[in-house]
């Protein structure tokens, strides 16, 4: 997520990160800002109301940060309703591009900031631990988006069933709730596949050591495909690499501390891709532990 | 966006109707990969029995797709068949009108699979050690099976990558092994050769003269 926001910053746009992990911060310690003068922690406890006020500047030029510290123990997550206002306060600070940081999980703080993103990039591990949170993440983002673009009662209580995986009606997959809903009331269902087709999460792969691992990526994206009917795109793979884990103790970015880094290169052409001028904000979700 | 049970072959290969041969048979490989029974990326969404299924489809879908004359007559009843979408099918009228993206040929457009767009970018004509490996894992080759193909000794082709120069023979099996890997990587040996055995020579005059800099 560091990487991918110092890698933009290098191209010459002006990036914003933001730390919306107010449980796991660190996104200042990645980017050798070790003792941010301020914190987002201050905007949800209603401390400070101009979020632009807590943006501080990182080593790198054109990146600065919004950062999340730690001396709040017990920080909760922000209410609905501030979510809300910090969303719209994020847009209304001058940006190129603005990367969220989320954390593990898939507490509904967490879904709605990857909802609210224009990309939305959950990034793989190739261990059975990752990919399972991935799918749950992936299924909670899945069925709120859906909730959203959904109206009427009763298909929303047809929704709240297939949720539960035991339910009794036997829709398995997301796909045999679109037939049910369709067949429930047409106009749900047409409002349901427009949903889809604008839930579209990126995937990267992280710590490929073999071929097979970048495989997964491919693998991944055909099962969203058939499993959750959704258009993943396999945005690419950053190799597992011994240079990644010096750049971390030297508190700094590896696209900037070893942009020649077999990872960095990745890393940057990642960034590249985001970087395609039709979008503008990025959150990212760790399918990992990590 | 239809349910498993109701793609056709084509669907459930994510290939295009116009596919050739050797996309069938690279899309074939990856959802077979995909759907595999130790297949890390089915874990927790599908279960044994649904996998299994999975499997099954895809090989009869490779079976038909495979044979020109079994195909011929699929692609027939798939168009005689195909009816005009009935009005309650929402989801296969919305994925017709869909304007085309310019990535329906998924798995099918591997081993360069989408990130060769950015390798030109980079417009990288260097190759050290790392881009000869880059080429590799796009290939989706293994080391060993490079030195299967090649009877170079693996070791050796690792040191290659990780351009320990000191540890490889004389230049002139060095130029060797460079020459045949880029051959198993599809890559092209007048770029790669001199460039690589640019950074080999240099790498290696370095050292020799800290050598003879510090007698002990």
């Amino acid at each position: 997520m560091a990487n991918l926001a110092a890698a933009l910053a290098r191209r010459g746009r002006s990036v914003l990160a933001i730390d919306v992990d107010l449980e796991g911060a660190n996104l200042h310690t990645c980017l050798g800002v070790p003792s941010p003068r301020a914190s987002l922690a201050d905007f949800v406890a209603h401390r400070e109301e101009d979020l632009a006020k807590l943006v501080v500047d990182t080593p790198l030029r054109h990146l600065r940060l919004i950062a999340a510290t730690q001396g709040h123990l017990g920080a909760a997550q922000p209410s609905h309703v501030r979510r809300e206002r910090l969303l719209q306060a994020i847009h209304r600070i001058p940006a190129d591009f603005v990367f969220l940081d989320l954390g593990a999980g898939t507490h509904s703080a967490v879904v709605d900031y990857f909802l609210a993103a224009d990309e939305g990039v959950i990034v793989l591990s190739p261990e059975p631990t990752s990919i399972e949170n991935a799918y749950s993440f992936l299924r909670a983002a899945f069925y709120r988006r859906m909730r959203e673009a959904l109206e009427s009662r009763a298909v929303r209580r047809l929704l709240a069933q297939a949720m539960d995986q035991r339910n009794e009606r036997g829709i398995r997959t997301p796909l045999d709730l679109l037939r049910e809903i369709q067949a429930l009331d047409p106009a749900e269902g047409a409002r349901f596949v427009a949903a889809l087709q604008h839930f579209r999460p990126r995937l990267v792969v992280n710590e490929a050591r073999t071929s097979e691992d970048i495989k997964l990526g491919f693998a991944v994206r055909s099962v969203c495909k058939k499993y959750f009917g959704i258009d993943a795109e396999y945005l690419g793979y950053v190799n597992h690499d011994e240079a990644a884990r010096r750049s971390m103790i030297a508190r700094r970015p590896l696209v900037d501390s070893h942009p020649t880094a077999d990872a960095a290169v990745y890393l940057t052409r990642i960034a590249a891709k985001l970087a395609d001028p039709r979008r503008s904000s990025v959150s990212g979700s760790r399918g990992g532990s990590a | 966006m239809k349910p498993i049970g109701e793609q056709n072959h084509y669907e459930l290969l994510e290939i295009p109707r116009e596919a050739d041969a050797a996309e069938i048979e690279r899309a074939y490989r990856m959802t077979q990969a995909a759907y595999a029974s130790d297949s890390l990326a089915i874990y927790s969404v599908f279960g044994d029995e649904d996998a299994l299924g999975m499997r099954e489809r895809i090989e009869l879908a490779y079976e038909v797709l495979s044979d020109p004359d079994r195909r011929r007559a699929y692609d027939g009843s798939l168009d005689g068949h195909l009816p005009a979408p009935a009005p309650a099918d929402l989801a296969f009228e919305l994925e017709r009108q869909r304007p085309a993206r310019n990535e329906p040929k998924p798995l099918a457009s591997l081993p360069l699979a989408g990130f060769d767009d950015l390798e030109a970018e980079a417009g990288s004509t260097v190759y050290d050690g790392a881009g000869l490996r880059r080429a590799r894992m796009r290939r989706g080759l293994e080391l060993e099976q490079i030195a299967h193909v090649t009877k170079i000794n693996p070791t050796y082709l690792r040191f290659l990558e990780e351009e320990r120069f000191d540890d490889l023979p004389a230049s002139v099996y060095v130029r060797g092994f460079v020459g045949a890997y880029a051959r198993c990587c599809g890559l092209d040996l007048r770029a790669v050769v001199p460039s690589y055995m640019e950074r080999f020579e240099a790498g290696r005059v370095a050292r020799t003269r800290s050598r003879q800099g510090h007698p002990f």
